[in-house]
């Protein structure tokens, strides 16, 4: 092989496109030959250098959470263009295949086509509140201040618990529509993540404690004449703790 | 049941797409130059997908998806900053490729060596046109071959490496020229 034929094909050669035959012609030449030999180092160092300058780039977590949320109301938008299935049919389907695993009654999701309905509301509803920026209505670590916002505004009138001195300060209540209808929701901190609990009327029969989906966990649990719903993203240690923390106040 | 079927849709679409989420992101944050317009970019590029997605076929869903961000930002960038893409001068026909490198040396790459802040080598990939800044970026960042990166880009692989050529000689010149520069 000559130098004139090595140089246009020196590119596939170091990017490992040539056919075997002529990649070990070219690299005998390249052995013997004090110009061309010279040429690939100073390819493969730009390579090396280009690959050591280059940021790499990955998508930010906010933009994956967007997109699937973006997704679903796609989704959504053209399922009920398609032909609007009642809700309660929906439901039904979802727990038919829902699968019962363990003890203690509880109901592990498996899977997407099998998600509760109101847990994915939930879940966007959370993801709203953190995309929109918009956390709370009214904004108070104050009891006294949220429990009376809700009064007359909704149906439901959740008490307000303040959870500061066990790590979860109280941020604010916010209004959420969840089947139609508005929702109050209890906005705490767990150190950076957000924890949202919306108050639901409790509901007999609902056997579903967590689910799991994308990176953010519900907790369902009921009390008293209230189905509490909390979404978050924080650690399951952390979310246990609030649970558990929520639970002893609002008995309180 | 639409309910059932279009959930069943956008959970394969996730699966199929989502994995290739990072390679999309770079892709359109190399061609827009910018965090914000990038995720817009990526967005729109993966809704549209979704619509299409009946269109895919089991195969590369790689190359699949960065072809509806390259064209996403392409037809963004002629929407917003149109004077970012102007085609290229002497594109190479596809038989002549690589043949012809001495004489692809254009505007654009006179462009990269009188500007005295590009000798760091991110900054002189982003200052490539944008045909040939793809090019690098799917092979040397992304690691695509050449069979790939034609597919992407909508090219025939003779204008692949008729431009990976004319980028790395563009970028070799202005780099060695800055290490020839702090040698003296």
């Amino acid at each position: 092989m000559q130098c004139d034929e090595v140089g246009p094909r020196l590119d596939a050669y170091i990017d490992g496109e040539l056919a075997e035959a002529e990649r070990v012609q070219l690299r005998d030449h390249l052995l013997d030959c004090p110009d061309c030999g010279p040429e690939v180092t100073a390819l493969e160092r730009l390579r090396d250098g280009i690959r050591q300058a280059a940021p790499i780039y990955r998508a930010p977590e906010a933009l994956r959470s967007r997109i699937r949320f973006a997704l679903r109301q796609e989704a959504a938008a053209s399922a009920r263009a398609a032909r609007p299935a009642p809700g309660w049919l929906a439901y039904a389907a979802s727990i038919l295949l829902a699968v019962i695993v363990g003890s203690g009654g509880t109901l592990l999701i498996t899977g997407e086509q099998q998600e509760d309905a109101v847990a994915n509301e939930l879940i966007d509803s959370h993801l709203r509140s953190l995309l929109a920026d918009h956390l709370t209505d009214v904004a108070s670590s104050d009891k006294h201040t949220v429990k009376p916002w809700f009064a007359g505004r909704t149906e439901l009138s959740p008490p307000g618990v303040d959870l500061a001195p066990e790590g979860f300060p109280l941020v604010g209540g916010r209004l959420d529509l969840i089947e139609g209808k508005p929702v109050p929701a209890l906005v705490y901190r767990a150190g950076k993540h957000v924890i949202n609990v919306f108050v639901l009327p409790a509901r007999a029969g609902e056997y579903v404690e967590t689910v799991t989906r994308r990176g953010y966990t519900l907790r369902h649990w009921n009390q008293g004449d209230f189905g509490y719903w909390a979404v978050s993203d924080a650690s399951s240690d952390e979310f246990a703790k609030f649970e558990h923390a929520f639970r002893a106040a609002a008995s309180g | 049941m639409a309910w059932i079927a279009e959930r069943r849709r956008r959970s394969r679409f996730e699966s199929v797409v989502l994995p290739h989420l990072d390679a999309a992101y770079a892709l359109a944050r190399w061609l827009t130059r910018n965090d914000a317009d990038a995720a817009d970019v990526v967005q729109e590029a993966l809704l549209r997908a979704f619509r299409y997605f009946d269109t895919y076929r089991e195969g590369d869903a790689k190359s699949w998806i960065l072809r509806i961000v390259r064209r996403t930002c392409y037809s963004w960038l002629e929407r917003n900053r149109p004077a970012d893409v102007v085609p290229l001068e002497e594109e190479d026909g596809p038989d002549e490729g690589v043949a012809s490198a001495p004489r692809a040396v254009g505007d654009t790459e006179a462009l990269l060596q009188n500007r005295s802040d590009l000798w760091r080598l991110d900054v002189l990939i982003e200052a490539l046109p944008a045909p040939l800044r793809e090019v690098i970026v799917l092979r040397e960042l992304q690691e695509l071959g050449y069979r790939e990166i034609a597919e992407i880009s909508g090219v025939p692989i003779g204008t692949v490496m008729s431009r990976l050529h004319r980028a790395r000689s563009a970028l070799r010149r202005a780099w060695e020229e800055k290490d020839i520069g702090d040698a003296m």
